[in-house]
């Protein structure tokens, strides 16, 4: 009879859960192709850290236990479903021998009490605390989903303890301490039918969570571990290249319906859980601008899952949501379930750019002197060698033999008065260390970044294909660059072009020859916070050689959003040529948190970041000084230089 | 030895004058408003019949709009060479001429091969002469016996510009505004600018095609070009495209962030230094000392 | 409605002119082109005439082999198909291109008339101001030029001229030839699939010979301009009193 009913109902939930889950599979299977198989020990390695430790979530320390002890908690838990299930058919059997292992009753008692605890923490995060990040979260489904998790522990808890009270269980009762203590409660006949009630309790309540999960946003339990599996594992900063080589119906301009995604997007989309955490460390979101990576996601998952075919923009997702976005990757790094917002953002921009010609207009002068005159400035490619005037800067002439590191320039420093210093200081820098380089003057074009970036990927493939051809025929093999956007462009995107190169940030290349003796910083009394670019820490991982430079050129502090969770500047994504009308100036918040540290000097290592940056010392009246890391570092030599000879 | 100009009213006509009368003492006048409304066609016919009947050595005109559409019809419909914008011709067997490109920022050094030289004279190029005394030639026969079809080329209507208030062309400052402005709102500094001194709002190419301004504004090769007494060129690098706008200037006065930018060895003043700084702060000084 | 948009291949320069060696034309190894201004919006409006009324637009030039570049651009907005006269280089004057053109029109209009052929007024290098009048000239049919408004109504065209004070209007009949200048529009960004399209659009060529000319460049010079000397009146808004001064000497403050 027991079996019967089990059988019916274990029937009835795989069926129901079954069909959701096929048809979501099915939508997913029929999203265009993405690699992402590659590297299985990465993938490993990405599986056992963000999803089996946690890693992400345990960025914030509250809720990231909270959510870990569940976690944990489900895993542990698992075989009591099945132990459970035995159980409901005949409360005399067990599973074979883990039913009857002290040491598990005692995990299982504790994860059940831990589990509990994260459920009211979660109530207390959400219905107390109320932080920012659940606005236009779905919050009652969450509300439910709690109390069915704390509902499944407690069956468990009223099962094992009336199991001890009627002397049915397989364990010695002595390693369930909480469910003994819970059984001393448990008194008269009745005790029999509770344990029967607590049993099928505990099973329909998982069979009916199992039905629920496909249907909800808790679907990211399943889900989630898949689309961290199938995460980018290495060159983060680098987008999958359009080909443009096959027939034209079958090139992918980005994303103009839900039809368009891959399955690595769609999969991103079934995986949100809408915690929030992108939209906190989002620096569009937090200066008042309309996009929200956490509300493009959900605006995305529900014309995925109705399977839309009208355009996304503008009718799920505004223009401005997506020309707000810095790609500066805040919401990648933060994200626990490995949704890539930036490749969404990207593939919205490239069909608006490269299809409809819609797109922020001041952003058009760009893409036209981008295209026209080889950078963004529509400058004279002629003038490309004035930064360095009065420097004595090789200019490599075609035919002539590589020079030991080519410093790529890029747009910025030759042609934006600011932005200059640091490729002055930085060449300087190398001549004093007598190191052999040159430049490529008017044969450097932009790398493309700021097209590929705005979407327009033709344009940037044109650009790459140019810039890897000059490379390649004269023969460089090692690159130095001030400019984190050329940085990342050459090191993790030209491979895709054929261009393979040691492309090192100016900031590595120099605190290699302080570590190496060959550039003698002296100390000064400069109190440095130091601004991470997101192309170089976050994206490239370069962390270290840029505060090594700090420390040696002055007191070194550090603003509270440093490192890998560096808040942008603003000029990411192209953002650099396009306005800012929405909300607050993300420069300026940015210089605010620079000031609090109580720092007289802004280092940078980003040409944008320097211009974005002094912009916003001038408009908030701030007094500190806004200065590239190479130009702290000559100043330092100077100043040894000054002292060794008096 | 003759030679026939094509006047208007204003100072280009005055100086192309100035180089006919290098050609000759004897200078024949027609006058572009011979018909009206204005009917470019027939007053080509009128100046080709003119330069037959006094057997012209040459043809003039100012390099206006008016004067290098009329010279061209001229031109094609006595298959003759046509040079625009010249700011020097000598007269001989072969003629040579100095004329502009680029709007001006080029020059070129041509051989003419004709019996009986088209020229126009680029406006503001050099010095005009005054006092000239031409011999108006009499063009009521030429219209009586004009070709009807001389005649489809009409103006049918002119539409007043919108607003009033001096063109961007006749006003006596201008203040423009270029890429350093950075956005629409940017230009709020520039209008209080240009307001203050009774002048006009000017901008680069990269400002109309951003949208920023209309490009009504633009000054420049394929803008307006302007000869104020004074231009104020604000965040504009001054590419040739734009300089070939403004070079009628009597005074430029360049503000710039970077140093190196040509137009900061163009202008006759210069100030380096972030313009919404310092254009706020001319505004208020301006306003400090009424 | 057929449509002829004339463009010509200029290169895009900077703050200066640098001269090739020989001094006959621009250095321009490190210069990227484009299509003349005043004709990019020439062809926008050929596009935006086609799109709205349907018909056949076509792009001619006259210049090197590398202009089919800027027939590609044409074509990326929008124009059906291309005509490349081709020359080995060498500058043609305003009389021999007219010519070149006006055979290749001649040629064309076999196979149907154009209705409206666009020509910028001038190009931004030569800066000739005549090919459009003598093509359309040699063809018999009326031209406007300098036009920042043009519109078609039944069998006229409306032509809009800015005087610099106001619009003079034109109205003539079809076919007719007209000049125009940049403002007339405001040209698209050229979409992707476009541009990929315009690589497979036809492009017919054809070598016309070079006649003698009657306009024989012998040299090009970079003008010394008025020689202005700059006088460095200060830095940021420290310079203010200086600059007021100034204004009050030259009178306009």
């Amino acid at each position: 009879m027991s079996a019967v009913a089990l059988a019916l109902a274990l029937l009835v939930a795989f069926g129901l859960f079954g069909r959701q889950a096929w048809r979501l599979y099915r939508i997913v299977r029929a999203g265009k192709p993405v690699a992402r198989t590659d590297d299985l020990p990465a993938r490993a390695r990405a599986e056992a850290v963000v999803v089996v430790g946690q890693s992400k979530l345990l960025q914030r320390l509250g809720p990231g236990l909270m959510h870990a002890v569940i976690f944990w908690g489900f895993i542990v838990l698992f075989p009591t479903i099945v132990i459970a299930m035995i159980g409901a058919v005949d409360r005399h059997a067990t599973l074979p021998w883990l039913g009857a292992q002290g040491w598990y009753a005692l995990l299982v008692d504790v994860f059940a009490v831990g589990v509990l605890a994260g459920v009211i923490a979660a109530y207390a995060i959400r219905l107390v605390q109320r932080p920012k990040r659940f606005a236009r979260s779905h919050l009652g489904e969450a509300n439910l989903i709690l109390a069915w998790i704390a509902g499944i522990v407690i069956s468990l808890l009223l099962w094992h303890s009336s199991q001890i009270a009627l002397g049915l269980n397989d364990f010695p009762s002595q390693w369930a301490p909480v469910s003994s203590l819970i059984s001393s409660i448990w008194h008269g006949d009745w005790v029999t039918a509770l344990e029967r009630f607590a049993v099928w309790a505990h099973v329909l309540l998982i069979l009916g969570f199992l039905v629920y999960l496909p249907y909800s946003k808790h679907l990211h339990i399943l889900v989630a571990a898949i689309n961290v599996f199938f995460t980018r594992t290495e060159r983060r900063g680098r987008l999958e290249p359009v080909d443009f080589e096959q027939p034209e119906a079958d090139v992918r301009f980005g994303a103009a319906t839900s039809r368009d995604l891959t399955w690595k997007q769609l999969l991103d989309t079934m995986s949100c859980t809408e915690c929030g955490r992108c939209q906190d460390a989002c620096p569009a979101y937090n200066t008042g601008k309309e996009l929200s990576p956490k509300l493009l996601i959900m605006a995305l998952r529900d014309q995925v899952r109705a399977q839309s075919t009208a355009a996304l923009v503008p009718n799920a997702i505004t223009d401005n949501v997506v020309w707000d976005c810095v790609t500066c990757g805040a919401c990648v790094q933060e994200c626990p379930v490995g949704i890539e917002h930036i490749d969404h953002i990207v593939d919205l921009r490239r069909n608006l750019v490269m299809v409809e010609s819609r797109f922020p207009e001041e952003a058009g002068t760009m893409l036209r002197d981008v295209d026209r005159a080889s950078n963004p400035w529509g400058k004279p490619q002629a003038d490309r060698t004035a930064w360095a005037d009065g420097l004595d800067v090789r200019v490599l002439q075609p035919g002539e033999p590589p020079p030991e590191v080519l410093f790529w320039v890029g747009c910025a420093p030759a042609f934006d008065e600011r932005a200059k210093q640091g490729a002055r200081s930085t060449a300087k820098l190398l001549k004093q260390a007598g190191v052999d380089f040159a430049i490529l003057g008017p044969r450097e074009a932009c790398t493309g970044d700021p097209a590929r970036r705005m979407g327009d990927e033709y344009t940037y493939q044109r650009l790459a294909r140019q810039n890897v051809e000059t490379l390649n025929q004269a023969k460089v093999t090692r690159i130095v660059t001030t400019c984190p956007h050329c940085f990342n462009t050459i090191g993790n995107e030209y491979t895709d072009f054929g261009g393979r190169y040691e492309v090192v940030h100016h900031t590595q290349f120099l605190a290699e020859l302080v570590r190496e003796g060959k550039l003698e910083p002296a100390a000064g009394g400069r109190k440095i916070t130091y601004h991470d670019s997101c192309y170089l820490a976050r994206h490239n991982d370069v962390l270290s050689a840029p505060r090594e430079l700090a420390s040696a050129t002055g007191q070194a502090v550090e603003m509270p959003r440093s490192g890998r969770r560096t808040f942008c500047c603003g000029a990411g994504g192209a953002r650099m040529w396009m306005e800012e009308r929405r909300g607050r100036p993300i420069n300026e918040e940015r210089v605010r948190e620079a000031a609090a540290t109580g720092a007289d000097t802004l280092a940078v290592a980003c040409p944008f970041c320097t211009v974005m940056l002094d912009d916003g010392v001038r408009n908030t009246g701030t007094k500190m000084q806004v200065i590239d890391l190479a130009s702290l570092l000559h100043e330092a030599v100077e100043r040894r230089n000054a002292t060794g000879q008096s | 030895m003759t030679v026939l100009v094509l006047v208007e009213d204003g100072e280009p006509s005055q100086q192309t004058l100035t180089l006919a009368r290098t050609w000759s003492d004897s200078l024949h006048s027609v006058r572009m408003d011979a018909v009206t409304p204005f009917a470019p066609d027939a007053i080509a016919a009128i100046v080709q019949r003119a330069a037959d009947a006094l057997s012209a050595a040459a043809v003039f005109a100012a390099g206006t709009d008016r004067g290098n559409d009329v010279m061209a019809r001229v031109a094609a419909r006595t298959g003759l060479p046509f040079a625009a914008n010249c700011i020097a011709a000598t007269a001989g067997e072969v003629v040579e001429v100095t004329r502009q490109r680029w709007g001006g920022s080029l020059l070129e050094k041509s051989l003419m091969m004709t019996v009986r030289p088209l020229l126009t004279t680029a406006p503001y190029a050099f010095r005009a002469a005054e006092g000239f005394t031409t011999i108006a030639v009499d063009v009521q026969r030429y219209i009586d016996e004009l070709d009807p079809k001389d005649l489809v080329v009409r103006v049918a209507e002119h539409i007043d510009p919108p607003g009033g208030g001096v063109s961007l062309a006749e006003a006596k400052v201008v203040v423009s505004g270029g890429r350093g402005v950075g956005s629409k709102e940017g230009f709020a500094i520039i209008e209080e600018l240009a307001g203050l001194l009774g002048g006009r709002v000017g901008c680069s190419r990269v400002v109309t095609s951003a949208g920023w301004r209309p490009h009504s504004d633009q000054v420049g090769q394929t803008g307006t070009k302007i000869s104020p007494d004074l231009y104020i060129a604000c965040g504009i690098s001054g590419a040739t495209q734009h300089m070939a706008g403004c070079k009628g200037a009597k005074k430029i006065l360049a503000i710039n962030a970077d140093p190196q930018a040509p137009i900061m060895s163009l202008a006759d003043y210069s100030v380096v230094g972030d313009l919404k700084e310092v254009v706020p702060a001319i505004s208020a000084e301006i306003r400090k000392r009424r | 409605m057929k449509i002829l948009v004339c463009v010509k291949r200029v290169p895009f320069t900077g703050g200066k002119m640098v001269l090739a060696a020989d001094s006959r034309s621009l250095e321009t190894r490190h210069l990227g082109f484009t299509i003349s201004p005043h004709e990019e919006c020439g062809v926008e409006e050929a596009v935006r005439i086609i799109e709205a009324s349907g018909g056949e637009s076509v792009v001619v030039t006259l210049g090197p082999p590398e202009a089919v570049e800027q027939l590609r651009d044409a074509m990326a907005l929008g124009i059906d198909r291309a005509i490349h006269l081709q020359t080995d280089g060498d500058e043609w004057d305003g009389e021999a291109t007219a010519d070149a053109i006006t055979a290749a029109i001649r040629a064309e209009e076999a196979s149907g008339q154009f209705d409206l052929i666009f020509f910028g007024n001038e190009s931004a290098d030569a800066c000739g101001f005549q090919v459009g009048l003598r093509v359309a000239y040699a063809l018999g049919r009326p031209c406007v030029t300098g036009l920042k408004g043009v519109k078609l109504e039944g069998s006229s065209v409306r032509c809009e001229q800015d005087t610099g004070a106001g619009r003079d209007v034109y109205v003539v009949p079809l076919p007719a030839v007209v000049t125009v200048k940049e403002g007339l529009n405001l040209p698209r960004y050229p979409s992707v699939p476009g541009r990929m399209r315009a690589a497979r659009k036809p492009v017919s060529m054809q070598t016309p010979a070079r006649p003698e000319q009657s306009l024989n460049l012998e040299e090009l010079s970079v003008p010394g301009g008025p020689g202005r000397q700059t006088k460095l009146l200060g830095h940021g808004g420290a310079a203010a009193p200086a600059v007021v001064e100034m204004l009050r000497d030259i009178g306009v403050a």
